[in-house]
């Protein structure tokens, strides 16, 4: 069994009548990636500052690496790196200077500093642009700069919160392979978002938020499995199309056709697998397929599901 | 024996350095501030230096009455001299008001009846005006008699010719090639008072008021990056590192006040160096810029804790440093500013290490002099640090 990282419980935070965060729980281990998915305003920053260590929580517990952790210990805020929502950087600085700020508050100094320094520059790939100002980054960059602080103590749990907003497609595969290999080398992720792709791509398990509670958590799969909703496939075709819908409605995965304007919509346990049987059928009723598409239930289903709203507004 | 909490830790003292010096770095790193923090303050020392009478010839106002011979002749030497600069003006009374506002170092009255009186061989008398113990004054006035004493010796070499009965004096004078005037007396005369001592370099006049205005500007617009530290969620990030808000508030509070001593020190050595300004005793010089500065500092960190935004704050600083810089006489010197302006000033920080540093640079005091200044300074410094440390710290622990 890996080893649990991050243990909270119970945790709770209002602003004044607003309950940002009520009765969270999650349990990250070793190499686990897990997403916390909800829309603007869930409560994932509250979460995570409390987790974090930087916002005083009004009821719960945290543990890191199995150590009791608030806002005053700094024995477990030395196995945390935080990514915050926001660019938090000197424009000013270099690169170089940046990472070396937070490194001495970190307790690097000396010739170590600098290794570590010249290392997180290389994983996060700015070695070249290192010794000029952030002002003169890229978007991409310094989101990649940003990240790249939050490695420099070569921390047990990763906290990153929205690492990809506002970074171009390229910078952002560059950031979910780097979140990836990280998680491969045995540290725990702690990644919220609420670009529903980027939950399913990158991470072990997800927990979906809104309003400050966990509504579900799991594999992308329990999640949807926990829906119960079939896949969803479209024909555009042309011919008799009654005929043929009534072929395929005596198939027994189909649970339900419908005959539309260009072609007929179908709703199938298992897409997939069953697709050569349902061209095959259509066929036989003298329908040409022109074009498929299946829909498989995603966690934004899930999600709209749960809360009864969409994922992004 | 020391409590735990109270055991300096050298990890924590390095951290709390490596947060003060980014903001001792970030000072310098916009090319503006390199002209605000070096060249600005001490181009103002010179150029309100030489308005105190450093480094430019002395003007001499002159006023000729007449419009004889002699007497055009006299102004044209003077105005031949190149140690001074004549500036002709009608009437005695403007020439005073000249004098007494300082746009003329001396003035010269020559009587309209100065031709009538030296042709005939008498005694003609010119006024020489300055201000008390004005140094250039003094100068300029050996220069004055000097010219004049010239000129009474070709006009008394004219007289003789003429008396020889070779020519008209006329006549004569021209052939000289100049004037005489047999024994023309100076009568010197004084006017306005003067603030200020003799014979004190001028630059260092304005020097102190330079550093007070400086110091705090330049506190208060660094202040502005308090506030961008913290929008940009710095701090916070900060305090998800291993260190705690008390050390990040004493790095802080040790960049706030390193940036002002930064000022404070460039304003002296530059000063010093480039004008001769004598900052008197070093350890009273020292302590009242280490209490100013950490009054500064304070001030800093307060509105740089208080305030979110750095647009509005801007014009909140540069508000406060110009306002208690004017209205502590760090911009009009406190000794011309009149009774109510006076009481006012008594609430700056300004005012105080102003008279202290007066007593230190005019009068050469010592430590003890300026006692009562190093007080109240030291209680500004108590009160407002300990405002502003607690309220960043406030910003941080949520
Ligand atoms: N300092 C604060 N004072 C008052 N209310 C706050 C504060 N911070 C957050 N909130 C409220 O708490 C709730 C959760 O905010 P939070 O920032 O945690 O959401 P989020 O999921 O991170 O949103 P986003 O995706 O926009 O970053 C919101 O209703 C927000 O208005
Ligand atoms: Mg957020």
């Amino acid at each position: 069994m890996a080893e649990v990282v991050l243990r909270c419980e119970g945790l709770r935070k209002a602003y004044g009548t607003v309950v940002a965060i009520d009765d969270l729980g999650i349990e990250i281990t070793e190499g686990e990636t897990y997403g916390l998915l909800g829309p603007n305003g869930a409560g994932k920053t509250t979460a995570i500052s409390m987790i974090v260590g930087i916002l005083a929580r009004d009821a719960g517990s945290v543990t890191i690496d199995g150590q009791p952790h608030d806002v005053h210990r700094t024995a477990t805020k030395r196995l945390i790196g935080y990514v915050p929502q926001e660019l938090a950087l000197y424009p000013d600085l270099t690169g170089r200077e940046n990472l070396h700020f937070f490194g001495r508050l970190h307790g690097l100094s000396g010739r170590e500093l600098r290794r570590r320094g010249d290392e997180v520059l290389d994983v996060v790939g700015l070695s070249d642009r290192a010794g000029q100002r952030v002002r003169t980054y890229s978007g991409g960059m310094s989101r990649r700069l940003h990240i790249g602080v939050g490695l420099l103590n070569r921390p047990r749990l990763l906290v990153l919160d929205e690492p990809t907003v506002g970074v171009d497609p390229q910078s952002r595969n560059a950031i979910l392979d780097n979140v990836r290999q990280l998680a491969g080398q045995g540290m725990a992720v702690l990644y919220t978002t609420h670009y529903m792709e980027e939950a399913e791509r990158l991470c072990d398990r997800v927990g979906i938020i809104d309003s400050g509670r966990l509504r579900a958590e799991g594999t992308r799969r329990d999640l949807v499995t926990m829906l119960d909703r079939e896949d969803e496939v479209e024909l555009l075709a042309d011919g008799d199309l009654a005929a043929a819908a009534q072929a395929l409605a005596e198939l027994a995965e189909v649970s339900a056709v419908d005959v539309r304007e260009a072609g007929l919509r179908l709703l199938v346990a298992e897409a997939g697998p069953n697709l050569p049987q349902i061209l095959a059928t259509t066929g036989r009723a003298g329908v040409t397929v022109r074009s498929v598409q299946v829909r498989e239930p995603n966690l934004e289903s899930v999600f709209l599901h749960l809360t009864g709203k969409a994922l992004r507004d | 024996m020391t409590s735990p909490q109270f055991r300096i830790r050298p990890r924590r003292i390095r951290t709390v350095f490596a947060i003060a010096g980014v903001q001792l770095r970030l000072l310098f790193r916009q090319r503006l501030s390199v002209f605000w923090v070096i060249v600005a303050p001490l181009l103002f020392v010179f150029v309100l230096g030489l308005q105190f009478g450093g480094g430019q010839p002395p003007r001499l106002a002159v006023v000729n009455e007449g419009n004889g011979l002699v007497a055009q002749r006299l102004v044209d030497a003077l105005d031949a001299d190149d140690r001074l600069t004549v500036i002709e003006l009608v009437g005695a009374d403007q020439l005073r008001t000249d004098v007494q506002r300082g746009r003329a170092d001396a003035g010269l009255v020559i009587p309209a009846e100065l031709d009538a009186v030296v042709s005939s061989g008498g005694q003609a008398t010119v006024e020489y005006l300055a201000r008390p113990s004005n140094p250039t004054a003094a100068d300029l006035g050996v220069w004055v008699r000097a010219v004049i004493s010239q000129q009474a010796t070709l006009v008394r070499a004219a007289q003789v010719a003429t008396g020889e009965n070779a020519g008209t004096f006329r006549q004569n004078l021209d052939r000289t090639g100049t004037v005489e005037v047999p024994g023309v007396t100076v009568v010197a005369d004084t006017v306005g008072t003067t603030p200020f001592p003799d014979g004190i370099n001028p630059y260092a006049l304005m020097a102190p008021s330079m550093l007070l205005l400086y110091v705090f500007l330049t506190s208060l617009t660094a202040a502005l990056r308090v506030i961008e530290t913290r929008r940009r969620g710095i701090t916070r990030r900060m305090y998800a590192t291993p260190t705690t808000a008390g050390t990040i508030v004493a790095g802080e509070a040790l960049g706030r006040f390193g940036i002002a001593l930064t000022q404070g020190l460039i304003v002296m050595a530059g000063s010093a160096l480039l004008f001769g300004v004598d900052w008197g005793s070093p350890p009273a010089a020292a302590a009242l810029l280490v209490l100013f500065c950490l009054v500064a500092s304070g001030v800093a960190m307060l509105v740089g804790a208080v305030l979110r935004n750095e647009g509005p704050a801007l014009g909140i600083c540069l508000g406060l440093g110009l306002g208690l810089g004017a209205a502590g006489g760090a911009m009009v010197p406190l000794e011309l500013l009149g009774g109510p302006a006076r009481t006012v000033a008594s609430f700056t920080p300004h005012a105080w290490a102003y008279q202290g540093f007066t007593e230190l640079v005019r009068h050469g005091g010592g430590i003890t002099d300026i006692a009562p200044q190093l007080g109240v300074l030291a209680g500004f410094a108590v009160v407002l640090f300990t405002l502003g440390t607690r309220w960043l710290r406030r910003g941080i622990v949520r």
